[in-house]
């Protein structure tokens, strides 16, 4: 390689990371690829598992865009949590599946944050019945919420208008990427051959679709172990 | 096809892949280094297993970390697999062996595939992709393959990836072998044995399992920016050990109903039950590294009462192979042994 194609070879080679590229892939590739190849937003939450190490110690990430985005609106997110600390923690006890749970307002959303074991429709129902109240004064300050109220009436409704802002969580193995798109190797028959080297955009297109994600089923320090065997186990009296 | 017959193919496959292969020297993993040092069960090992080794007391080990490549060309700085085969000297002339790489999944499910894929993966004449090309796949917000390292005239990757493209087996594997990198220490990665185990425990319950080393140091890889340096393992271990030993956590994942417990091309999810059952501790690179290291030959069907292969096909295979390979290379299977 001469030294003029050489220098050449590296400005391209640096092109991926270059402001400019960067530029054109969110302006213009990814609106493009976007089109061309459709991806469209996933459900949220874990993908459903009938194996037991995968119904424990669930992750459920819940974002919830406040209608008042200014620190007033803020504040009372803060407040419906604050003033129901009770109820709270007695219906967390009492549903008994929780390992953590906790809430955090991240730019102008309010964010429920918990890992629980077992099924997600029963945790939510379970939810309801223990925090029903809780969960009225709370999404009463979010986006598209009213519907919902009086949750313990709307059950059902209610539990899809959760999973649906449970963020998507992408697979923790890789290449299952190329499953959820149209991602293929252009000289092939379509639906015949993937493209490995075509993972990347399916990953940027996946977030472009679903903008909130969680990265992979997430770190446990006691994998396989459920609340309820941990409170057998430490004595704790449940 | 007949077992003999079939470890001698996958020897034939993994050699040809290499055309500056050396007669007498491993087909894969040639470059490596031998150490010493011992493993001691966690308090929790023998409810899990009665094998001598995870019974508490103390138990001499010999370790080979080695790269993966088949050629007698070290090039350390090379994205690639690392190995760690461990052997475990129980009582007498025992031992028991642990095979494992820093890649989380094989490319094969069976042996069969593995001599496909060896084709495909045979080691061609490479060079840069255009810078045409480069910009295509950049606009496709494709990362274009790497540039070949300096001194690099031959490569296996295109034909893997190839042949990932149209077997999805292959695919993770390949996909995950892309960002391995190379360690900056052998004592800095991440080791899996890939295949599955079944164990069994005091009261007979026997489970399946998959083992991994777990570097106590923690998993550092060198920077892909910098400019890769073909001799620096080695001697980095040899100065590590001389100031400190190197330590692993040998953890076991216990597999559940439905997971993949035949197939070594597929992880077990990462939530997995894991135990740890014992900690390794590596002390020395012995300066006999011809018997320690270049003529002593793993094998990872070496097991002992209390561990059991599953029926993964390719951990089968391997076993033959493995025989085979040392028989061509006059290898010993223990130092202590007259095998």
């Amino acid at each position: 390689m001469s030294n003029g194609s050489a220098w050449l070879n590296r400005l391209v080679n640096s092109l991926a990371d270059s402001k400019f590229f960067n530029f054109l892939a969110g302006r213009v590739l990814v609106p493009f690829w976007a089109w061309r190849t459709p991806v469209y937003p996933q459900h949220g939450g874990p993908h459903a598992a009938i194996q037991p190490g995968d119904n424990m110690q669930r992750m459920m990430n819940l974002v919830l865009p406040l209608k008042d985005k200014t620190a007033v609106g803020r504040a009372k997110a803060a407040l419906a949590i604050a003033s129901n600390l009770d109820e709270i923690y007695a219906g967390l006890d009492n549903v008994g599946t929780v390992h953590f749970a906790r809430f955090v307002i991240i730019n102008n959303n309010m964010c429920m944050i918990s890992s629980y074991d077992g099924d997600f429709s029963n945790y939510i129902r379970d939810f309801v019945a223990q925090l029903g109240t809780v969960f009225d004064s709370v999404v009463a300050l979010i986006e598209d919420g009213d519907a919902m109220i009086p949750t313990k009436e709307n059950i059902d409704a209610f539990i899809n208008w959760v999973h649906d802002r449970d963020v998507y969580q992408i697979p923790d193995v890789a290449t299952d990427l190329l499953r959820y798109g149209t991602i293929r190797h252009p000289t092939s028959k379509p639906g015949m051959v993937d493209d490995l080297q075509l993972l990347p955009r399916a990953l940027i297109l996946q977030l472009n679709a679903n903008p909130n994600a969680l990265l992979g089923s997430g770190y446990r320090g006691y994998p396989g172990i459920t609340v309820a065997q941990i409170r057998h186990k430490m004595g704790m009296g449940w | 096809m007949a077992k003999r017959e079939m470890a001698e193919r996958l020897v034939e496959a993994v050699i040809a892949d290499f055309p500056d292969h050396k007669p007498g020297t491993r087909p894969a993993h040639t470059i490596g280094i031998g150490v010493t040092g011992h493993f001691r069960a966690t308090k929790v090992a023998c409810d899990y297993c009665v094998a001598e080794h995870f019974q508490g007391q103390k138990v001499d080990v010999t370790v080979r970390f080695s790269n993966s490549l088949g050629s007698p060309v070290k090039h350390d700085g090379w994205s690639d697999a690392r190995g760690m085969a461990t052997r475990f000297h129980l009582g007498g002339d025992k031992a028991t062996d642990l095979i494992a790489m820093t890649l989380r999944e094989f490319f094969s499910p069976t042996p069969e595939d593995f001599l496909e894929l060896s084709k495909h993966a045979r080691m061609r004449p490479v060079k840069a992709a255009s810078i045409w090309s480069k910009i295509w796949d950049l606009l496709h917000l494709k990362p274009p393959l790497p540039d070949p390292y300096e001194g690099q005239t031959v490569s296996g990757l295109a034909g893997s990836l190839n042949y990932a493209n149209h077997h999805r087996s292959a695919q993770l594997a390949a996909f995950d072998a892309s960002y391995l990198g190379a360690p900056v220490s052998y004592a800095r990665a991440s080791y899996n044995a890939v295949h599955t185990f079944i164990v069994t425990a005091p009261d007979n319950t026997r489970r399946y399992v998959r083992f991994s080393w777990q570097p106590v140091a923690g998993v550092e890889a060198i920077k892909p920016s910098l400019s890769p340096e073909d001799d620096y393992l080695q001697p980095e271990l040899r100065d590590r050990l001389e100031a400190w030993p190197a330590e692993f956590l040998l953890l076991m994942a216990v597999g559940e109903t439905g997971d993949p417990l035949d197939d070594p091309t597929k992880a077990w999810p990462l939530h997995r039950a894991r135990i740890v059952m014992g900690v390794l501790t590596l002390v020395k690179v012995p300066d006999d590294q011809d018997t320690y290291c270049e003529k002593l030959a793993f094998n990872p069907g070496r097991l002992t009462r209390g561990i059991e292969i599953s029926n993964d096909p390719v951990l089968a295979a391997r076993i033959g192979a493995y025989e085979v390979s040392r028989q061509l290379r006059g290898g010993s299977a223990c130092p202590f042994s007259k095998e």
